[in-house]
């Protein structure tokens, strides 16, 4: 079986090569290979099997044995690209690919006390052929497809929000109105218009609190579902959904805003006509 | 009709009611709307866009997709001749994708270089000057981009370095080239400073020359319906390469963005959900406080029918008004939606995620109708099993 993967050699080399599983034979990649895990599953192989490397479906070459299946770390980035891939020793990669003594980039670990910026910025002046950046920035860079769908889930957000802000307030009000009768007796025996209005607001509040509690535990079920889906789906470790406790918080306290502002002034609406008028006689 | 207009003057006895009511659908329509537009748009854009210039089919080397990664094929022209000796194909030609750098007075621009057959290429429209002709090693052509970062326009001379060795300070090779034209590259993200040359020049620059290596072929097969056949017996005479239609591409696009899909599926849903709650909740109550009137209707003589009817007019009135309002929201809203997700790095500027199609658009209005109108059944039974005499009496006392 034949299958396209990329290789790399972390952080240094890459290259696009074709692995063709190869039975029991003489390794000739010396050092052997290390399969990602689902890489591994796809092919069916398993450490101790023999398989065939080489950049083109024409020039497969090398023999190599895989020492050991890995599972990389979990990468959003990675999620859903087709992308497999094989570990091996520099050198032997670098021989495979026809490139000898070349590599995609290095990684620099400063001596403590020298600053990034610094060194950044002495090895540049020197750079003939290459870029220097901050690991930082590189990670600045390739975390703005996030930054992207983070963007469009808070537009999402913002709209989902005002929907239940009209919704919140169309229910308080409706819920208020249902009290009409209530609010006409209770003016006839004396209670003040501001007990009603407190008791209306305070009925708005619990509802709120009642709603946004349930809708937490809705919330809650539904990440775990999200998360237990695309794991699945994308057969990696990653999370998908994340409720944490200032986005309850948040959620909870707006519900509450909402739902006070809509009970204010659904009751506003009932304490101000005239009982008559609201016992349906006016 | 009569019911309908009935309906609509029930609505109009509580203005401020029915003007959150219809706020609320008009929202969840428009988040419907967006969606909707989302769902169908990334196909058919991405459908769009792969056939802007009809080609219909995609050789890439086997296990990739174009550009997915740095991986080329070997032996372009022949395989390029071998393509176009087919009957069915009406067009086929190489391109290669590199980066490269362009020379400024005192520093080197980074640029992407794209090698093409100017006689047959699926990646760019002319906007300015001429285009290449085949054989011309001497002209590039350049993107408004990279126009910008060279400071060079049509007639001026412009120096390519390819690859720089940093042992001798100096690049491999280098080429100076007369400006032919300014053109719009199909796939390249906005801003993307390109250039384009004739293959093989373009091969020289990448040290690409030596097994006439290319990232991909593109094919124009004469029959749109006979796509399909072509591509498989494409599949057969090179196994070693992947032969993609623009079908097969979108289908593997849409497994990249499934997420999308999923999501817009799962709000789309939603959205349906408290337009049914709202108009339920809203038309229930409105029932139990007019049961006196109901009832009275009833005493006079007035059908359960008719009284259903009723209820359910003013309930696909709210559905009506509120999705027309929920039309206008849901194209503003994904204009905005749409400036966002096309800000992804690397996406082609040409690329929508929210395009209205007519049929999705008719199917989310009919869901939306339906679910609306049948949001009024609940209450509407109510109305209809409203005992007379007892609330008459009720009413009374």
């Amino acid at each position: 079986m034949k299958f396209g993967i990329r290789l790399r050699q972390a952080g240094c080399l890459a290259g696009m090569v074709l692995l063709l599983g190869s039975g029991s034979l003489r390794a000739q990649i010396s050092s052997g290979i290390a399969l990602q895990r689902r890489l591994a599953q796809e092919l069916g192989l398993a450490v101790g099997d023999t398989v065939r490397l080489g950049t083109a479906p024409d020039s497969m070459g090398g023999l190599a044995l895989v020492t050991a299946i890995y599972e990389p770390r979990p990468d959003p980035a990675d999620v859903t690209k087709r992308d497999r891939h094989v570990r091996l020793h520099l050198p032997e990669l670098a021989a495979l690919l026809g490139a000898p003594d070349q590599v995609d980039r290095f990684g620099l670990g400063l001596v403590p006390g020298v600053s990034a910026d610094t060194a950044v910025a002495q090895l540049q002046r020197n750079a003939f052929g290459y870029q220097v950046y901050r690991s930082d920035a590189i990670a600045s860079e390739s975390s703005q497809t996030f930054l992207v769908v983070s963007r469009f889930h808070r537009a999402i957000a913002v709209i989902t929000i005002v929907a239940s802000a009209v919704f919140l307030l169309c229910i308080m009000l409706l819920k208020v109105e249902e009290r009409r009768m209530d609010a006409a007796v209770m003016r006839f025996v004396g209670v003040r218009r501001r007990t009603i209005f407190g008791a209306l607001v305070l009925e708005a509040a619990l509802v709120a609190v009642l709603g946004s509690g349930l809708g937490t535990l809705l919330a809650l079920g539904a990440g775990l579902a999200t998360n237990a889906y695309y794991r699945r789906f994308f057969d990696t470790a990653l999370t998908f959904s994340l409720i944490t406790p200032t986005i309850v918080v948040f959620s909870v306290a707006l519900s509450l805003g909402l739902g006070l502002a809509a009970g204010a002034v659904a009751a506003w609406r009932l304490v101000r006509t005239r009982p008559m008028v609201l016992w349906g006689r006016g | 009709m009569r019911s309908l207009m009935w309906g609509l003057r029930s609505l109009t006895r509580q203005p401020l009611r029915s003007g959150l009511s219809l706020a609320g659908i008009a929202v969840a329509a428009a988040m419907l709307l967006d969606m909707v537009m989302l769902s169908g748009g990334i196909d058919k854009s991405f459908t769009d866009l792969l056939l802007g210039r009809g080609y219909q089919i995609r050789l890439t080397p086997k296990g990739t997709l174009p550009f997915d990664t740095e991986a080329t094929l070997s032996h372009a022209t022949e395989i390029v001749a071998a393509l176009r000796s087919d009957p069915a194909i009406a067009s086929a030609g190489p391109v290669l994708g590199t980066s490269i750098y362009g020379r400024l007075p005192d520093s080197l621009v980074t640029l992407f270089g794209y090698g093409i057959d100017p006689a047959a290429q699926g990646l760019y429209r002319l906007s300015a000057g001429r285009d290449l002709t085949p054989g011309d090693t001497s002209g590039i052509l350049l993107s408004p981009a990279a126009a910008e970062r060279l400071g060079a326009g049509v007639g001026d001379t412009v120096t390519l370095v390819g690859r720089l060795d940093p042992q001798v300070v100096t690049a491999s090779v280098g080429r100076r080239l007369v400006v032919r034209g300014v053109v719009r590259w199909l796939y390249d993200y906005r801003g993307q400073p390109s250039v384009g040359t004739v293959l093989p020049l373009m091969q020289r620059l990448a040290r690409e020359e030596s097994e006439d290596r290319a990232s991909l072929l593109v094919v124009k097969v004469r029959d749109d319906a006979a796509v399909p056949r072509v591509a498989a017996r494409l599949r057969e005479r090179f196994p070693r390469l992947e032969v993609n239609s623009v079908a097969d591409l979108v289908v593997q696009f849409k497994r990249r963005l499934v997420y999308f899909r999923q999501l817009s599926y799962i709000l789309g849903s939603m959205s349906v959900i408290v337009t049914v709650l709202l108009i339920a909740t809203l038309m229930t109550i409105t029932v139990h406080e007019r049961l006196g009137e109901i009832a009275t209707l009833r005493a006079i003589g007035v059908s359960r029918g008719t009284v259903v009817r009723q209820v359910l007019a003013e309930g696909t009135v709210l559905t009506v008004v509120g999705a027309a309002l929920g039309i206008l929201l849901g194209l503003l809203t994904a204009r905005r939606l749409d400036a966002i997700l096309t800000s992804f790095p690397g996406l082609p500027a040409a690329f929508s995620f929210f395009v209205p199609r007519f049929d999705t658009l008719r199917t989310a209005a009919i869901v939306l109708l339906l679910t609306g109108s049948l949001a009024g059944l609940y209450p509407a039974w109510l109305a209809a099993r409203t005992p007379i005499a007892r609330t008459l009496r009720e009413e009374a006392t």
